[in-house]
């Protein structure tokens, strides 16, 4: 900078001495005349540097830095230098901003801003959800006027944001939250919100297999200690305790029943899944699994079996064989004398399926999805005698799912049911030279 | 309606739309309680209804009172003044709905300490229910954004559950005809069905009051012929 200084001192100084110069050999008046058109120039010139820079300023950012020399050349470059850093730092910060409201509002979980009076200052697409709110109609909005469960208001209050809360929404799906507030700058808070729906449908699942378990294996076990008892106790003729011993077997090949089902259904939970190069006999499978249903339905239903044989099934033989046998022995159970139940399986391009359909009194839609559940009852006081042990639809379940394969049920009261396992196509085998079909009554 | 001289003002409008709005959850949970008591036999649930009454009662007289100190202080104008009647108005139907609730959840626990013949026959009322509920909870929501046009839609909503209630009583007649012991729990669930009715036009009163407050016009009893619901003319 002082060059520049010295650099217009010089420059005065020169015209000082020339107009001193000429002052002395012409006469005083011709010099201070050159003295003061060489200033007047000078500020001229400098003040059409500063019109330069004025206009220069009131342009858009990205005009063209203005031409110019010595001094001013230089100021105009450092204002350039300065104005590019500034925007190249607010860029940078524009885009740190961007990336991180849409790293917010991909978030898998809710996240509202709440000002001090709890009004919405910004939420992500999840916490719109979660609450049915929206951003650009409710910015503003105080929360606690648009989730009014009166828990939420109770949380809200109570201040102590170290514990969550499960909040039950009244949307139609029945989703569970859990909530927690975290405070943030300026008296802000965040409000979080966590979709807890399945993690609370498997505590309860659990908590209810346990009481069942324990529930359908204390049956047997309290009719067999009672028997036991009387046949210690008491002095009884041979027929009567023949009669007692044949009913406490029976409970007891019930109890040993439930606990090979319970066994099947941990295997298939915890096994590798089967390989896909065994080749499942469907016709001889079928043939088995109707046999099964005929025997236990011992000529109280017309069984009847229609098959296409043309694919077989890659996939572990047993498993499938107790899927298809629980299915139609199911259906035998529950479809009172004569009726009639129909074993179909037919297979294509489109994949394979295998049905069962009864004509029985069929399933109320309110059970229909909780069917495969383990130990679920539709009518607690009649399943048992039929002698299900309540097992077998999640064993069907969960040797399907092992096959990628899917569980369909459909039913109408009063009219019969349909069970449907559906194959994905890239299971099935196809056998070209004999195509057969049989059908049975 | 935010911009007034006096920001004490402002601030107590708000603070009474929030406590409208807070006994509207309260009468929501006790309303969405009793239907859940009625269809699953939760006594427990009938019991917190019942004991939740008193809090909404407490929330009218409240609500109440501050109405009538913010016309006597402020002696509002306009929109200020359609509100605060409007919220008078709110409050008396929400504490009525409040009642029907407490009626479902005593009826709910005749019911079922009577025992219960067949469950499933009540498929079709917790549907109406359940559609009650939904219907007062999106004219609370219009309320809180004062939403005039979701307001027009669910007064005609209010339709589809007086036509659902008619059909209950039908069916309800049939199943008294066909065997004359349900007759006594048939008598019950009239009840619950008229309150849930009745839950359907409370609500849709609290939508009209929305419409008032935000239009200055005064839609009850009036055919429902919305201009700006109507499609456009072609």
């Amino acid at each position: 900078m002082t060059a520049t200084y010295l650099q217009h001192f010089g420059l005065l100084a020169i015209a000082a001495a020339i107009a001193a110069c000429v002052g002395y050999f012409v006469g005083p008046h011709w010099g201070w005349a050159l003295f003061c058109a060489s200033v007047l120039s000078l500020l001229v010139y400098q003040l059409r540097q500063l019109g330069l820079l004025l206009h220069w300023v009131t342009e858009k950012s990205n005009a063209p830095v203005p031409e110019s020399s010595g001094i001013w050349d230089d100021i105009f470059a450092r204002l350039y230098r300065r104005n590019r850093d500034q925007i190249r730092t607010r860029g940078r910060f524009a885009r740190l901003l961007a990336r991180s409201l849409q790293a917010g509002r991909a978030l898998p979980y809710g996240v509202a801003v709440l000002d001090k009076d709890w009004r919405i200052v910004w939420c992500n697409d999840a916490a719109e959800s979660h609450f049915s709110i929206s951003l650009s109609t409710d910015r503003g909005q105080v929360i606690t006027n648009l989730v009014r469960q009166p828990e939420f208001l109770g949380y809200v209050n109570a201040g102590n944001y170290a514990e969550t809360l499960e909040l039950s929404t009244p949307r139609a799906d029945g989703l569970v939250l859990a909530i927690q507030m975290v405070p943030f700058v300026e008296e802000h808070h965040l409000l979080l919100s966590r979709d807890v729906t399945e993690t609370q449908k498997l505590t309860i699942m659990r908590r209810d297999f346990v009481a069942n378990v324990s529930h359908e294996l204390r049956t047997p076990l309290t009719v067999m200690v009672g028997f036991l008892e009387t046949v210690r106790d008491l002095k009884l003729d041979p027929a009567r305790s023949r009669d007692y011993l044949n009913l406490m077997s029976e409970q007891g090949h019930r109890m040993q029943s439930i606990i090979d089902d319970l066994l099947t259904l941990s295997s298939l939970e915890s096994a590798p899944p089967p390989h896909s190069e065994e080749i499942v006999d469907i016709a001889a499978l079928l043939a088995q699994v109707r046999n099964e249903a005929e025997q236990l339905s011992a000529g109280r239903h017309r069984v009847s079996l229609v098959a296409d044989t043309s694919h077989d099934l890659a996939g572990n033989t047993s498993e499938i064989t107790s899927a298809f046998a629980n299915l139609a022995n199911n259906a035998v159970r529950y479809t009172p004398e004569n009726g009639e139940i129909g074993i179909r399986w037919s297979a294509g391009p489109a994949g394979a399926t295998f049905s069962v359909t009864d004509n029985g009194p069929g399933i109320e839609a309110e059970h229909i999805p909780r069917l495969t559940e383990r130990f679920y009852r539709v009518d607690r006081s009649r399943s048992r005698e039929t002698g299900g042990t309540g097992l077998g639809l999640a064993i069907v379940k969960h040797a399907l799912a092992r096959h990628q394969a899917t569980l369909e049920i459909e039913s109408e009261i009063g009219k019969g049911s349909r069970f449907t396992a559906r194959f994905p196509a890239n299971r099935l085998v196809a056998k070209p030279e004999q195509i057969v079909a049989v059908a049975g009554s | 309606m935010n911009d007034h001289l006096s920001k004490q003002f402002d601030n107590e409008l708000e603070a009474l739309r929030s406590q409208v709005l807070q006994m509207g959850g309260l009468v929501e949970a006790q309303v969405r309680g009793a239907i859940q008591a009625f269809s699953n036999g939760n006594l427990s649930l009938a019991d917190q209804v019942v004991e939740t009454e008193t809090r909404v009662n407490t929330f009218e007289v409240d609500i109440d009172t501050d109405c009538s100190q913010i016309i006597v202080k402020r002696q509002p104008a306009a929109t200020d003044l359609r509100l605060i009647m409007a919220v008078t108005k709110t409050v008396t139907d929400l504490e009525r709905i409040g009642d029907e609730a407490h009626k479902i959840a005593r009826m709910a626990r005749q019911i079922h300490e009577r025992g219960v013949a067949d469950s499933g026959r009540f498929a079709n009322i917790r549907h109406t229910g359940d559609a009650a509920v939904n219907m007062l909870r999106q004219a609370l929501d219009a309320f809180a954004r004062l939403d005039v046009q979701d307001a027009m839609r669910i007064i005609t909503e209010d339709r589809a559950i007086d036509i659902e209630f008619k059909s209950v009583i039908r069916q309800l007649i049939t199943y008294m005809m066909e065997d004359p012991r349900t007759i006594s729990t048939a008598l019950d669930i009239i009840w619950i069905a008229k309150a849930i009715e009745r839950i359907g036009d409370h609500a849709k009163n609290i939508c009209e009051y929305v419409i008032y407050i935000v239009k200055g016009t005064d839609v009850r009893h009036t055919k429902v012929q919305f201009p700006e619901v109507q499609p456009a003319k072609v």
